[in-house]
């Protein structure tokens, strides 16, 4: 049952319908049981259903010392690992949140979430141990506040998705490009230049390629941005490298890292290159 | 902006200083799955639930039922009649006697954790047999067995993890005997049952689409539990006898005092708790159900997130239906399983539409040469296409031919050690998967593979390999898409943002081929063979060659869909003046909007591969091209993200 549902019934007060604690309070005060009490739980019933069904929340004195305070959750999917070859990008205005809601980790990596730092150096810039940064990073993925993408190279290749077509149909996407991946200070890019870039990024075709092919649509258009708004929207994806060692011998190990499981950016920062 | 809630999972990652708390601080999944540094590939996360501990029964993931249960209510009162897996009966049964136990109190003893947010003593999760053992059979048959009013429906509950799931239904009364006033004999009371329930319990935080298949099963079952009933009383005798079996079995353990579980002896007396069993079996392993319901009425199910999985998601059931109502009939049917083994797994009174449609169908053919071949409808090709995708005994891809460009998809796994490199190994010795993959890392088409040195064996071999490759979901198939956008022009800054690109405008021009609506009844509809697509615009009756005044206004209307200022690009271009190529481009302008592939634009037109690209280039200055695979069918190689 999601939040768009309004609740049907309320069983028994111990199972509760919704996605809230369970309530206890009824159990240990022998609440149910006692006669005149149980008057009471019909209005408390009605009440619950009404306010959260209005509101989502409820606050509710039961009796003289106890009072039920009640919240529906929304229940989000469970967030993927998140490894330090991962870069974090603020799907929200970052000057929309208000810092000391949040724990002490995040507070102190937020100021180096910048969508090109990847997890790795977060942890290293701000002095904050590899996991604890991982931890954080994901329950800021299941808030949605955050979304991954892959770190930023000129070699990087990139190709499109069928979602690119969005870009054409959707007017709101539209404008979020466009303001999005446009120059600082500069005229806003227009349609045209910003989709054939999209388009002309395929597989074989670096960044660097692009910038050198697509120079003229490039002058009012950021690429790392540009970049940066495709893969949070879908509207293209990483190529990834796995190097897989095939030839084996019997001198020589298995593979640890060349298993086809690994690929170059996880590589390079396992090993230090980044 | 609403505000961040900062749940109590959230509060407790602030207030820990050192790992070790950290790391039994949720008993949420997300903080358990930190454990896998080398988690990379989907399919580790099935393993993150299973981790050592004594317990026998491993948890399964959230597509899996843990419990299958069936209650009935009646003038015995509520009853559960069996449940599976059984319970370990851990407690002696005297004890629970000599309590004086509310059936509303929750059996606390089975739970080992406590709430979800609290540091929870135990660090591994409540396995399956668990959450479910929790409930006694009492707290069970009051729950589950409804009142009478709501029946007909769905029943869903949750409470804690479990979420139980099912469809109560109403018994008929059997027929009032009719007692004569000269007969002294007094009437038999006979117990009967006024409802029953076949009840699925899930993990909590199962999605909505596998709860509603469950749903759909344990109503499928329900109504032929309901006819056998009717027909010879059925389930009333078999309740009878699994009442009988729990009786006897509780004054056995009364008297001997060692704990059994009465539903352990049920299975072999009845054939329902057989099948419940069987049921429960199949969904947790190969997603397929079959029961034959008193040897009589058959009930066949299938879950497609356990049949359409493709590393470690599932393909939810509606994207799959979706993309089932886009299929043309320039698409190809690819099975699974070889032609042999399709055919023994189908019943004996399957269809012999079916039986035809399997034995002709072949990668390189589409399903119009498919209907033709095998002398079907259309539309019937594309019911039954949609029922065996349904069941996972096939995929729908684009035909096999030599232009066709092939990639890797994904969400291949391409790891040195998975059992596909095996599987591949075997099939065709002297080549290894990864290698063969590698060859795809960059789009290629199958044209370059060819080698005119080569022995034609080879090519043969190759395109096994390809088709096996396809069966397995590691290629995708990339297409050409073409969008229509013309330069802005620099006099008329102002009016260049509100112009709505073409595809906003040029809408509603749909190609009305028909499509496998739902896989279920034919319909009775006229336009069941086809010869060609039937197109409802004006591009067939634009004759060919001359430039009557006839043509010249047919390319006008077309191109009065443009704005002035694109129409004015378009005929500036050199290639324009040619009437032939303008003729073609205004033909063919419905389709520049991105959602059409040059290979569903070569069928529809009948026109050649060299002519269209020779058009595109020709006119590329107000064309964008790009490639991607088709969004129709790429649900098959790779689940929506």
């Amino acid at each position: 049952m999601g939040m768009d549902n309004r609740i049907e019934c309320i069983f028994f007060s111990e199972f509760h319908p919704t996605l809230g604690p369970k309530i206890t309070y009824q159990l240990e005060s022998g609440f149910i049981s006692n006669e005149e009490s149980k008057q009471k739980l019909l209005p408390i019933m009605s009440t619950l259903l009404e306010e959260l069904n209005a509101t989502g929340a409820c606050t509710l004195p039961i009796d003289d010392s106890n009072t039920i305070h009640l919240k529906l959750i929304q229940l989000r999917k469970d967030p993927p690992i998140v490894q330090e070859y991962d870069v974090p990008v603020f799907t929200l205005c970052k000057d929309h949140f208000i810092k000391s809601q949040w724990d002490l980790t995040t507070q102190q990596i937020l100021p180096y979430i910048d969508g090109f730092r990847h997890i790795q150096k977060i942890s290293a810039e701000a002095d904050v141990e590899l996991n604890l940064v991982r931890i954080a990073v994901q329950n800021l993925l299941y808030y949605g506040v955050v979304t991954l993408v892959s770190i930023f190279q000129y070699s990087n290749v990139y190709c499109t998705t069928p979602k690119v077509q969005s870009l054409m149909d959707d007017k709101s996407i539209q404008e979020e490009c466009l303001s999005y991946v446009t120059k600082q200070g500069q005229k806003r890019a227009s349609l045209r230049d910003v989709f054939q870039l999209y388009c002309g990024l395929s597989p074989g075709t670096t960044v660097r390629d692009l910038c050198s092919r697509y120079s003229q649509q490039l002058q009012r258009v950021d690429e790392r941005r540009l970049i940066q708004f495709g893969l949070m929207k879908s509207l293209i994806r990483r190529l990834q490298k796995y190097p897989v060692k095939v030839i084996r011998d019997e001198r020589s190990r298995p593979p640890r890292l060349y298993t086809g499981c690994h690929s170059y950016d996880e590589i390079c920062c396992k090993t230090g290159r980044f | 902006m609403a505000n961040i809630n900062t749940t109590s999972i959230h509060n407790k990652l602030t207030s820990t200083q050192t790992h070790d708390r950290l790391y039994c601080a949720a008993a949420n999944s997300y903080a358990n799955m930190m454990f896998n540094p080398l988690a990379g590939s989907p399919d580790d996360r099935k393993s993150m639930y299973s981790q050592p501990q004594n317990n026998v029964y491993k948890t399964g993931d959230k597509t899996s039922p843990i419990s299958v249960i069936l209650v009935s209510s009646g003038s015995r009162g509520n009853k559960l009649l069996f449940r599976y897996p059984f319970q370990r009966v851990a407690e002696c049964p005297s004890s629970l006697t000599a309590k004086q136990r509310s059936p509303y109190v929750l059996n606390t003893s089975g739970d080992g954790l406590e709430d979800q947010d609290g540091d929870s003593r135990e660090q591994s999760p409540l396995t399956d047999e668990q959450l479910v053992a929790g409930f006694s059979d009492i707290i069970l048959a009051t729950i589950l067995a409804t009142k009478s009013d709501m029946c007909g429906k769905k029943f869903e509950l949750k409470i804690d993890n479990v979420r139980f799931v099912g469809h109560p239904t109403l018994l008929q009364h059997p027929p009032i005997i009719q007692v004569s006033k000269t007969d002294p004999s007094p009437k038999r009371e006979m117990p009967t049952m006024i409802l029953f329930n076949v009840v699925f319990a899930l993990r909590a935080n199962a999605d909505p689409s596998v709860i509603s298949c469950m749903h759909n099963l344990s109503r499928r079952i329900a109504i032929a539990l309901q006819h056998e009933e009717r027909r010879c009383q059925y389930l009333t005798r078999e309740a009878k006898l699994m009442l009988a079996v729990q009786d006897e079995i509780t004054t056995m353990t009364e008297t001997d005092g060692s704990p059994q579980s009465p539903f352990r002896q049920i299975l072999p007396k009845c054939k329902l708790a057989r099948d419940l069993k069987e049921a429960y079996d199949s969904l947790c392993t190969t997603g397929v159900v079959r029961l034959h319901i008193n040897n009589w009425l058959e009930v066949s199910f299938c879950l497609p997130h356990k049949i359409h999985r493709i590393g470690g998601n599932y393909i939810p059931p509606e994207a799959l239906e979706r993309s089932l109502k886009a299929i043309r009939p320039y698409h190809a049917l690819l099975l699974l399983e070889s032609e042999k083994a399709l055919l023994s797994q189908l019943p004996l009174d399957c269809s012999p539409a079916m039986v035809r449609l399997i034995k002709t169908c072949s990668a390189v053919k589409n399903l119009q040469q498919l209907a033709q071949d095998a002398d079907l409808a259309l539309l019937q090709i594309f019911q039954i296409a949609a029922h065996l995708v349904y069941w996972g005994k096939a995929i729908i891809i684009y035909p096999l031919c030599e232009n066709n460009v092939y990639m890797l998809s994904p969400h291949a796994n391409i790891s040195l050690y998975s059992p596909l490199a095996e599987q591949f190994a075997q099939q065709f010795p002297g080549h290894d998967l990864p290698s063969m993959l590698a060859k795809f890392s960059l789009p290629v088409s199958l044209a370059e593979f060819r080698n005119p040195l080569e022995a034609p064996a080879q090519e043969a071999q190759l395109i096994q390999m390809v088709v096996w490759m396809l069966q397995r979901r590691l290629l995708i198939q990339l297409h050409t898409y073409v969008c229509l956008l013309v330069p802005p022009s620099e006099d008329e800054p102002g009016l260049r943002d509100e112009d709505p690109p073409l595809a906003a405008r040029v809408g509603g021009r749909s190609l009305s081929t028909p499509s496998a609506l739902s896989f279920g009844s034919p319909t009775s509809s006229d336009d069941m063979t086809l010869t060609s697509p039937s197109m409802d615009n004006s591009s067939a009756e634009l004759l060919p060659g001359g430039d009557s005044p006839l043509n010249k206004r047919m390319t006008e209307t077309l191109l009065a869909s443009l704005s002035e200022h694109e129409r004015q690009v378009i005929l500036n271009i050199p290639a324009a003046q040619n009437p032939e190529d303008l003729r073609m481009f205004a033909r063919l302008l419905h389709y520049f909007r991105g959602h059409h592939h040059l290979e569903e634009i070569m069928y529809n037109e009948n026109m050649r591969r060299s002519q269209l690209k020779t058009l595109f280039d020709k006119f590329r200055s107000v064309l964008v091209v790009t490639n991607h695979e088709d969004p129709i069918i790429s649900i098959f190689q790779s689940p929506m993200e």
